[in-house]
């Protein structure tokens, strides 16, 4: 990064900004345009079947120019953050897979790492490739349904299907290996919840084996497609400083020229130990995300690879921390230990406790930066757990990016964001 | 970790610096806040605002039984002394936390975490001004939170409705929902 | 007055009948069955429920995480064009069911409504998920715990979120109900208290 001159907290953050003053997420028309009498208010309700979930904007329309834009948002909102502050931290674990319900696993992964870090929890090598592994499978399927609902919306329609294909094996994965297809709630504190099952490993082989083909079918429908270039190129353009500025993280940030990558650059489970390449774009519109998207759905499956390679060597290591004091103790020593059978009932009943503390804890969910905030109070629940939802502030570039929009280039730009409205509303 | 080479002290406002779990914590006063934010963007370049978390610390220490079982050397199930005392958390100077998670994207990336401390009907000035993403996330802290933000432009709710009485993430507000009710009792 | 082939309850609802062959009458059949009995429906009116469950177009009202294994009943592998119902409209004049998949906040209570309100009769209600059927895990001030307080309800598909072939299951229900002569919820009941 170059260092940059003294910016004045003035009117504008530095020059040549294309975000909107004086709010910063609100396009407004000008004065001018609003005296010619033609301009129209249109509300794209939260029931609309091109805004990703229920998002409502409010945009006003010269013709078909997109000249005011306000996002609304809210109509998902669930009060996770106050439901988890009644619930012990074991229960808590199921609450944030709901929040990006895209994502789960990472989701999953935030809140326990937040916890680990408070707790200070050795986690067992075999347990951190695994979730890698899940993480970057649950990577893949996000993009995908972003890929497929994305293209459907520009009317790319056989993209959808072509997704959700694939999207259905790596469900099948969760399913042989968790129980379930979404919401898994296989990550616990301390690492895995059980150990993992007999032909994963195959299973999960012959996936990544098939997927860099589906994922060739994939280009060949949309990179030189003439209708899809027509549609995203040029189309959202946000430059770097105000990608940054905007707060602006993922491939929204990746596609605007920035190389930042959590995964790479700070590392967390065992992304330091994977050898794998973070696409970097510098045009900052609809196809460079597309692009980012796609070159990490193949990186994935690199990771992934390496990931099964680690993993097909720990057969019979544990899958979880050896802390009696926060993880359950092997069930067959419930019939001879005393002491086991005593930490089992405390943290079934009373929940086990986490030392007074806050931390912070980021990693690089398939949408951007995801954080988690827990402060803790040293009891069996949480004081305060925030959650940093990507998607919440890549809707505030919403209104940056639709200078000289049309409508049509408003749907394009709105799902290149990458929003799951579960993730904004919490 | 995160310390630059001369050290925390030219932040304007600093009232304290805590380090613990590899994170730094400045801790600043809320009158003195765009400053200090302006010198972090500017001098120590962070230029990315990762989040801004409000706090609301009424009732702190007082809800749990006790604190947490062990000492810093550790827990060992057969050296008994090593379960700790119980130990109740430290009182808050006020009953709200503002925190602001800074990011510099540099070689080495560095985090930190500007906090400040204010009291019920107190008001914390914006930082929109310097980090135009803090939009939302303050119209959320006090929507949810109910902390007024000096000198934002557009500070209305954004979560719940309009019309909508209360900040349900107040330690007083309750949790609301209704009582279950089950198929076979009458 | 009688189906051909005797009541439903003699052939039993195919879904049901296929995985347990020995399986005496549910619940379900047996209202149905009572249904059927006083109702008793003409040739027209069958002819009718017959068109109205090979095509009837849900409206896209996905919420949360329950829409996204609704996106994926549409998919080749679940695949409810089997059932002429792919075709999910977004306009709600034009749409027959209304699969409420998700959590309904308070603020998303009123938008709802009034998309159930401007669907054109006959139409149905799934609630689909534990959210949508009564709160889920999100018993707090945020959510409407259950979607029958706001529309009345014809079939509740558990699940958090349901498996696509449990909310298959529900769609085939409801589409035996119809076809049956059950009338659509609004005429049975009102919203829950």
């Amino acid at each position: 990064m170059t260092a940059t001159a003294k910016r004045p907290a003035g009117r504008a953050i530095y020059e040549g900004t294309r975000i909107p003053y004086p709010i910063p997420t609100v396009l407004q028309t000008s004065q001018a345009l609003w005296d010619t009498g033609d301009v129209m208010t249109v509300n794209f309700g939260p029931n609309h079947p091109s805004t990703h979930g229920v998002l409502r904007l409010v945009v006003d329309l010269y013709g078909e120019d997109v000249t005011g834009l306000a996002a609304v948002v809210g109509y998902l909102h669930t009060g996770f953050e106050k439901n988890m502050e009644h619930k012990t931290w074991w229960k808590c674990i199921t609450y944030p897979e709901r929040i990006d319900y895209v994502s789960y696993q990472n989701n999953e992964y935030v809140f326990v790492a937040a916890v680990e870090k408070l707790l200070d929890l050795e986690i067992p090598p075999k347990a951190t490739w695994m979730r890698t592994l899940l993480c970057e499978l649950n990577r893949i399927h996000s993009h995908l349904v972003w890929l497929g609902t994305s293209a459907l919306e520009l009317g790319a329609i056989s993209m959808f299907w072509y997704a959700f294909r694939e999207r259905e094996q790596i469900l099948d994965l969760f399913e042989l290996v968790a129980g379930y297809r979404m919401h898994t709630r296989y990550f616990q504190v301390g690492g895995l919840a059980e150990d993992i099952p007999r032909g994963f490993y195959p299973e999960a082989r012959k996936f990544c084996d098939w997927m860099p083909r589906a994922i060739d079918d994939y280009e060949t429908l949309l990179t030189r497609n003439k209708i899809w270039l027509e549609r995203t190129e040029g189309v959202g353009l946000l430059s770097a400083e105000d990608a940054i500025a905007l707060g602006q993280s993922g491939p929204v940030l990746r596609a605007s020229g920035v190389d930042w990558d959590i995964r790479r650059d700070e590392g967390y489970l065992a992304y330091h130990q994977v050898d794998f390449r973070v696409p970097v774009f510098a045009e900052g519109d609809v196809y460079a995300r597309y692009r980012v998207h796609i070159e990490e759905m193949r990186q994935s499956v690199r990771i992934a690879e390496q990931c099964l390679d680690r993993l097909e060597r720990m057969e019979g290591e544990p899958w979880i921390a050896d802390d009696r004091k926060v993880v359950l103790p092997p069930r067959h020593e419930l019939h001879t230990s005393m002491e086991s059978l005593i930490h089992h009932f405390k943290i079934v009943t009373e929940g086990f406790r986490v030392p007074e503390g806050e931390v912070y804890t980021a990693i690089e969910s398939p949408r951007g930066e995801l954080g988690c905030y827990v402060c803790s109070e040293g009891g069996p629940k949480p004081w305060r757990v925030k959650f940093r939802a990507p998607s919440f502030v890549a809707l505030q570039a919403t209104a940056t990016c639709m200078s000289d929009a049309l409508i049509a280039d408003m749907i394009a730009i709105v799902g290149s964001l990458d929003t799951v409205m579960g993730e904004v509303d919490r | 970790m995160t310390t630059p080479a001369g050290g925390w002290g030219d932040v304007p406002g600093l009232v304290g610096v805590t380090e613990a779990h590899h994170e730094t914590t400045l801790t600043v006063e809320h009158e003195r806040l765009v400053e200090a934010a302006l010198h972090l963007r500017d001098e120590a370049g962070f230029t990315f605002l990762a989040d801004i978390t409000a706090v609301d610390y009424l009732g702190y220490g007082t809800e749990s039984v006790s604190g947490f079982l062990g000492t810093p050397g550790g827990r060992d199930l057969n050296a008994p002394m090593t379960q700790g005392l119980q130990a109740v958390p430290a009182e808050k100077s006020r009953r709200f936390a503002m925190n602001y998670h800074l990011l510099a994207i540099a070689t080495p990336p560095r985090r930190v975490r500007l906090q400040t401390f204010v009291d019920d009907g107190e008001s914390v000035p914006s930082v929109i001004r310097v980090w135009p993403t803090a939009d939302w996330h303050e119209r959320e802290a006090y929507d949810l939170m109910g902390i007024a933000i000096d000198g934002h432009p557009n500070l209305v709710r954004i979560l719940m409705d309009d019309d909508w009485e209360g900040h349900p993430l107040r330690k007083d507000y309750p949790l609301g929902g209704e009582p279950v009710r089950f198929s076979g009792e009458e | 007055m009688a189906l051909e082939g005797g009541r439903l309850r003699d052939q039993g609802l195919k879904s049901e009948r296929l995985l347990w062959p020995t399986k005496g009458p549910s619940r379900f059949e047996e209202e149905v069955d009572d249904l059927e009995q006083r109702v008793g429906l003409t040739t027209l009116a069958k002819a009718v429920a017959w068109a109205q469950t090979n095509s009837m177009w849900p409206d896209t009202f996905g919420l949360a995480c329950c829409a996204i294994e609704m996106m994926s009943i549409v998919t080749a592998r679940y695949d409810i064009a089997r059932f002429g119902m792919e075709p999910f409209r977004g306009s709600p004049r034009q749409a027959d069911l209304l699969i409420v998949s998700g959590r309904v906040s308070n603020k998303m209570a009123a938008p709802l409504r009034q998309i159930y309100d401007q669907m054109l009769e006959p139409k149905w209600v799934i609630a689909m998920g534990a959210c949508a059927s009564s709160g889920g895990m999100f018993n707090n001030y945020a959510i409407v715990q259950s979607v029958d307080k706001l529309v009345p309800v014809d079939i509740y598909v558990p699940g958090c979120p349901p498996r696509p072939e449990q909310l298959v299951e529900g769609i085939v229900r409801l589409h035996e109900a119809v076809k049956a002569g059950v009338p659509p919820a609004y005429e049975l009941r009102s919203v829950a208290s």
